[in-house]
């Protein structure tokens, strides 16, 4: 019993996928699927945000919500948004990284108010905490 | 990962995978009407046109690129999928891109007209030296040297270090000719009062305040007096491309790649650790100690990286190539270290179980990356990995899982790994 429920598993797997059951023979095991790449899975995800979420493509393709356009057009004055959509952090870092862009980078500083909606939408999309 | 981040238009999305009719509608739209507006340009026979046009845009460069990954596209940021490393000599059209800063145009126009290299500070003598001075006074050497982002690896850390997310491709290996560093700094006389170098360059900073420096580092003044470092003009026989860093760049191989200014136009002696942009903070640093992954660390424990750690990638085949069981099929690649030449390199097929020595090439020079190869029998149809682990000269080894965690996510060597199909 115990050999069988690999196969088992595979054959339920197969009438899942292919409702055929003539599949089974050639799908029990099958040496010729593409293979993923080994060091895929060990990766943070820095799209994870991204994939369960739209995202705008007039907002340099950011996660549509509550922050998108502030966020967008605070950040885009000196880089694109493709180095924002890699970011998987923690707050704290986040944190670190506004005090670093105003105070060594030259980024305006705005008021408070759009500040703490530019650091929520931060938070939200692109965090390791959530 | 191994998408391509689409730009913020969507219209570079393409540009991981660059394909020759693209290449080609680049060379009629830009590269040949750019080198028709500049008569007089003297382009070198074979040369890569699109590489060397002049008046080239930024938003151009990736089209004179095949296969890159762009990770951002302002600054310009992309790297090297594995199998596309697999020449002794990285050609430029594979060669990985980290940029701090914009572009200069005078990188752009391919212009070096008047461009000269200041060498003040704790030196006898203050220099100011033309390409001319430098080509015609020192000694010309050509060195094959590794170059290699300190970031290299940063996707892999958990959680995540700010940054672009390299994976493994962050990295190169090209033949350069220039002077040695050495050579310079001691033609201005270096005073004892000297303790580190301070490396400027033209390119512009991201905020456009021309006041503020997109990125300048340096090193200890042992390491810039060594032999290997060089002031270069060329890279693989032509004169450095523009996104390398034209006309003139440092290439200190062993540190992490911020240390190899490009568009340099001044080495500052110092007497004490430069404080230039990225110095400071937790740029280019690593914690003083252990810390737990996501760990708070204080600015004032965190220290400037130095060497880079012993490496190697598996460049043949590319991952996910069938193969046929029971017989022998090569493995290659390159390992490199930042302590120098590599001891050793193995390899396994069975996650690290059993190791296979690989065989492996001499260095051409100190700091050229090593070609290893390995003739391996899978025994039966099936999914394999392959695993290489190289070994420096001091007995260190790549580690099987990401070392330690840092804030910014440097100098991760754990070893690389293919997938391998037996059929």
């Amino acid at each position: 019993m115990k050999k069988m429920l690999p196969l088992l598993r595979a054959a339920l797997c197969v009438c899942l996928i292919f409702g055929a059951a003539n599949a089974l023979a050639q799908q029990a095991f099958d040496p010729m699927r593409p293979a993923p790449n080994p060091l895929t899975p060990i990766m943070s995800a820095p799209q994870s945000a991204t994939a369960e979420t739209a995202t705008d493509p007039d907002l340099g393709d950011l996660p549509i919500g509550v922050g998108a356009e502030d966020t967008y057009y605070q950040c885009i004055a000196c880089h694109s948004t493709a180095i924002i959509r890699q970011q998987e952090l923690t707050d704290a870092r986040w944190d670190y990284l506004w005090g670093w862009m105003v105070e060594e980078q030259g980024m305006y500083e705005p008021d408070d108010e759009i500040k703490d909606t530019i650091m929520e939408y931060l938070k939200t999309h692109f965090s390791s905490e959530r | 990962m191994s998408e391509v981040i689409p730009s913020e238009t969507g219209t570079d999305s393409d540009t991981a995978s660059v394909e020759k009719p693209a290449r080609r509608a680049f060379l009629k739209n830009t590269g040949l009407t750019a080198v028709g507006a500049y008569v007089g340009m003297n382009i070198p026979l074979g040369a890569n046109l699109a590489a060397f046009a002049q008046g080239m845009d930024e938003a151009n460069i990736m089209s004179t690129k095949e296969g890159l990954v762009l990770l951002n596209d302002r600054p310009i940021n992309a790297e090297t999928p594995a199998h596309l490393l697999d020449d002794d000599v990285t050609p430029y059209k594979h060669f990985f891109i980290r940029n701090n800063g914009g572009v200069p145009s005078t990188a752009l126009d391919m212009d070096a007209e008047g461009w000269t290299l200041t060498i003040d500070g704790e030196v006898d003598t203050p220099l100011e030296l033309t390409l001319a001075d430098l080509q015609e006074n020192f000694e010309v050497v050509t060195l094959r040297l590794v170059l290699e982002c300190g970031g290299n690896g940063r996707a892999f850390f958990n959680p995540g270090a700010s940054g672009n997310q390299w994976t493994t491709g962050a990295v190169g290996c090209a033949d350069w000719t220039g002077v040695r560093l050495s050579d310079v700094l001691q033609a201005a006389g270096v005073k004892d009062s000297a303790v580190y170098t301070g490396h400027y360059g033209n390119d512009p900073h991201l905020s456009g305040d021309p006041e503020k420096v997109a990125i300048s580092r340096g090193v200890p003044i042992e390491k810039a007096l060594e032999q290997d470092a060089i002031i270069a003009w060329e890279m693989n026989g032509e004169p450095v491309p523009a996104i390398h860093g034209f006309p003139l760049r440092l290439i200190i191989p062993g540190y992490p790649g911020s240390v190899s200014q490009k568009y340099l136009t001044r080495i500052w002696v110092r007497d004490q650790v430069h404080d230039g942009s990225k110095m400071a903070g937790y740029s280019y640093r690593l914690p003083a100690y252990p810390v737990a992954p996501g760990t708070e660390v204080p600015e004032e424990d965190m220290v400037v990286m130095t060497d880079m750690p012993v490496k190697s990638l598996i460049t043949f085949p590319q991952s996910g190539t069938q193969t046929s069981a029971g017989e022998a099929t090569e493995v290659r690649g390159h390992a490199w270290a930042g302590s120098g030449d590599i001891a050793s390199v193995d390899v396994s097929i069975d996650f690290g179980q059993t190791w296979i020595p690989a065989r492996l090439d001499p260095a051409k020079n100190k700091f050229a990356w090593q070609r290893f190869r390995a003739d391996l029998t899978l025994p039966q149809a099936g999914y394999y990995e392959v695993w290489a682990r190289a070994t420096d000269m001091n007995g260190l080894a790549q580690p099987p899982v990401v070392p330690g965690w840092n804030p910014r996510g440097y100098g991760n060597n754990m070893q690389h790994r293919i997938a391998l199909i037996a059929t």
